[in-house]
């Protein structure tokens, strides 16, 4: 019998394709509201990329200039590898996120027999102003029209409000798993597959408690804190690992930045907010807020270097470093920043002189 | 250089200058500055005469005068990238040049206000640099997408510009800009007047409908009766000042002096043999560039988005000023490089130019050129991609322009 953990990693390392009754509607980018797809009864499937594959078919329509890792994704979109997606709801959490969706929406009009999926994007903003609310509550009613189409099924204020309690649980364990991870009983690569693992909510909920309940190992390495490009695979965090560290902490969308804000209430309007303010993310935060975010967490995770990972094409993370850097030398944490690497890889020559 | 041979651009050129001399006395004074992204509503500004630098264009003053190394060099010094954005972050570096007076033109006077939108991942943080040193502020602005948009905007702007921006992204807009001006007002002690804004916004419109002729003017006349070298500073400077009296007459004096030329019978290149379109940013460090074919091959640049852009994509008329000013910008990006808005706009330029092939500048952005380049080929146009960024010289190619010279015999002067 398989425990919790190797459960939940096993839905993370076979995360497609998925089996549902429902819809199957594959998300783009940490910003597509799940809440609102759970609640129309189909299954979102949030899409990650597979380093160290092919992704020529991808770059043919994104060009060299666009992060790999959407490169990948739209890869595994033209050749079927998700298996079946009824739909697609792509987000606007960044540059590479928005121009993967106009790549669709054009080879949708263009070439037709490409079979692509009816998609949709949800342009939700992060500007921390009131009239930014008023246009992503605009988008999200949009959305909530567009899934009720797709669906067939009446997206009430109760259906809502049920999906968002049960999204919000899973940030509250995956805030327990964070917890559990910074006590080193988790490592990085494993905290990863507990964030990650494709499961309708309900039973991700159920088997992240299971975790909680369970006997787990206690590691020990170096206390490393990942800033910088997202990671959709543990590639990277198993790089690092092997090498003798522990991922105690991360500030990007496939780790602790899930979970950094609840919706709070059940209600569409907080989940607008919950949106608009959750981050902040390298691609959409400003440098001010993101350098005292690496910090607090930082020094939350008791991390002894932060390691700034930075992918080829993701333009945002070198503009935060220098702040980063100020703001963790305050705390004493020294941090490292590695550019131009390759989507599932670092070159760890460097990481640990000094 | 290219010697300039119209007289317009000469004219625009010394304009610029001495307008740019002369923003230096009130910003020591303590007035207000502002720098703002080329695509931001800069009418607000000129309605509220607050004086502004257009970010884009001190970049290419930069590049022009070959420093754009020096300034990319500055921000590696300060642990910022130098290979990300290069365009909007040059100007950035001319806040850490230790040497200011020796920068061209006497230097970029330090502003009070930046104003962006955001577009991009790396844009915003540029701005965010700017907004960290002391005594500037940035004042961001939201840059919303569109799910469904119709193909010809170039055909509703000017009157349908709801249809085609979409009301979502204008209702953004708007509230924007009222908080804009609330912002300048309470800043600057500056008073915004809808009666100002509404003269702007005419003058613009005039401005832009002078555009037009000239366009299409250039487009009908074979062969060319200029270079794009000559188009691009008659057309940027009065857009960079556009909204005011001299803007509009800038433009008018342009075509006039087209029209001269085009009744004269006068050509750029007597053996005009092929006539190419450049699309992308101008190649600021290397304006001879457009000129190099001319001698050898009979091949004339004779279109550039800078003439084709104020000609299609700023006239917006409407009864109410902010909301038409909104659907200037809403999706101003969009118009330029979003398939496929940009894709299906270049074809129709390409059209109506008759050019018998298409240079395309490919920067190693976001922006990315499959849809561009698969529209001018489906439709019928021989494409070169040129794969570089137009301010930084450490990407061009040293072999771009000996292949550049065997696609244009290969692919388009024997046609």
């Amino acid at each position: 019998m398989a425990t919790p953990l190797e459960q939940l990693v096993g839905h993370y390392e076979r995360r497609y394709p998925v089996a549902a009754d429902g819809l199957v509607i594959g998300c783009v980018g940490q910003d597509v509201p799940v809440e609102l797809v759970t609640a129309a009864g189909a299954l979102p499937v949030r899409l990650a990329g597979r380093p160290g594959t092919d992704v020529t078919e991808g770059e043919t329509y994104l060009g060299r200039g666009v992060d790999p890792a959407a490169s990948s994704v739209l890869t595994r979109l033209l050749t079927g590898e998700y298996g079946r997606l009824d739909r697609l709801l792509v987000s606007r959490d960044c540059e590479a996120s928005l121009r993967l969706f106009y790549a669709v929406r054009e080879l949708r009009r263009l070439e037709p027999g490409l079979g692509l999926p009816e998609t949709y994007l949800v342009d939700v903003l992060h500007l921390p102003h009131w009239t930014t609310t008023r246009y992503v509550e605009g988008r999200f009613a949009e959305l909530v029209a567009v899934l009720e189409r797709w669906t067939g099924t009446r997206l009430t204020g109760p259906r809502i409000a049920s999906a968002i309690m049960a999204h919000d649980a899973r940030r509250d364990l995956w805030r327990a798993v964070s917890a559990l991870r910074r006590d080193l009983r988790l490592t990085g690569v494993q905290a990863l597959a507990a964030f990650g693992a494709v499961l309708p909510v309900v039973e991700h909920n159920r088997l992240l408690r299971q975790l909680l309940k369970s006997d787990l190992d206690v590691h020990t390495g170096r206390r490393i804190f990942v800033t910088g490009s997202s990671h959709d695979n543990p590639e990277v965090y198993r790089s690092l690992e092997e090498a003798g560290c522990v991922v105690v902490g991360e500030d990007h969308d496939w780790g602790d930045l899930l979970a950094a804000r609840l919706v709070g209430e059940p209600t569409l309007a907080a989940l607008v907010e919950r949106y608009q303010y959750n981050g902040p993310t390298a691609a959409r935060g400003s440098i001010a807020d993101r350098a005292a975010h690496t910090a607090r967490a930082a020094v939350d995770c008791a991390a002894e270097l932060v390691v700034s990972y930075v992918r080829r094409n993701d333009d945002a993370p070198p503009w935060d470093f220098p702040a980063q850097k100020e703001a963790l030398g305050r705390h004493g944490i020294p941090a490292v920043m590695f550019e131009h690497q390759e989507y599932g890889s670092i070159d760890l020559a460097e990481v640990f002189v000094g | 250089m290219a010697e300039k041979l119209l007289a317009s651009a000469t004219e625009a050129t010394r304009y610029q200058r001495e307008w740019f001399q002369g923003l230096h006395e009130p910003v020591a004074a303590g007035g207000p500055l502002a720098l703002v992204n080329a695509d931001a509503p800069q009418e607000i500004f000129r309605a509220m005469e607050i004086p502004y630098v257009v970010n884009q264009w001190w970049a290419s003053v930069v590049a022009a005068k070959q420093r754009a190394p020096h300034h990319l060099e500055l921000l590696r010094e300060r642990g910022y990238p130098d290979h990300t954005e290069q365009y909007s972050s040059i100007s950035l570096a001319s806040l850490f040049d230790p040497e200011p007076h020796n920068a061209p033109w006497g230097g970029l006077p330090r502003p009070t206000i930046v104003l962006a939108e955001t577009v991009g991942d790396g844009g915003r943080k540029i701005f965010d640099v700017w907004g960290s040193r002391p005594g500037i502020t940035y004042y961001a602005l939201e840059s919303a997408a569109e799910n469904a948009v119709p193909v010809n905007w170039w055909d509703l702007m000017p009157h349908d510009w709801e249809k085609a921006v979409g009301t979502a992204r204008l209702d953004l807009m708007v509230s924007e800009l009222h908080n804009l001006i609330r912002f300048l007002e309470t800043t600057t002690g500056h008073v915004f007047s809808e009666r100002a804004l509404r003269r702007v916004l005419d003058l613009v419109n005039e401005q832009a409908e002078w555009n037009r002729r000239s366009r299409d003017l250039i487009a009908r006349t074979t062969p060319s009766p200029l270079a794009v070298t000559d188009s691009i500073p008659s057309v940027m400077i009065p857009q960079w000042h556009r909204g005011s009296e001299w803007a509009r007459d800038a433009a008018q004096r342009f075509y006039e002096e087209v029209e001269d030329r085009v009744r004269a019978g006068a050509a750029v290149c007597e053996d005009e043999r092929a006539r190419l379109m450049w699309i992308g940013r101008g190649l600021w460090f290397d304006m001879d560039f457009y000129r190099r074919f001319e001698e050898r091959h009979g091949a004339v640049f004779v279109w550039s988005m800078y003439l084709a852009i104020a000609a299609d994509g700023y006239p917006r008329y409407g009864d109410d000023p902010l909301r038409t000013l909104a659907a200037r910008f809403a999706s101003f990006h969009d118009q330029l490089y979003t398939p496929p808005w940009s894709s299906e706009w270049y074809v129709k330029e390409a059209r109506l130019h008759r050019v018998d092939g298409v240079v395309h500048l490919v920067s190693d952005d976001a922006r990315g050129s499959y849809f561009t380049t698969r529209a001018l080929r489906a439709a019928g146009f021989p494409v070169y991609e040129l794969h570089a960024d137009n301010v930084d010289t450490r990407s061009f190619p040293e072999t771009a322009e000996c292949a550049m010279e065997e696609w244009l015999e290969r692919e388009v002067v024997r046609r």
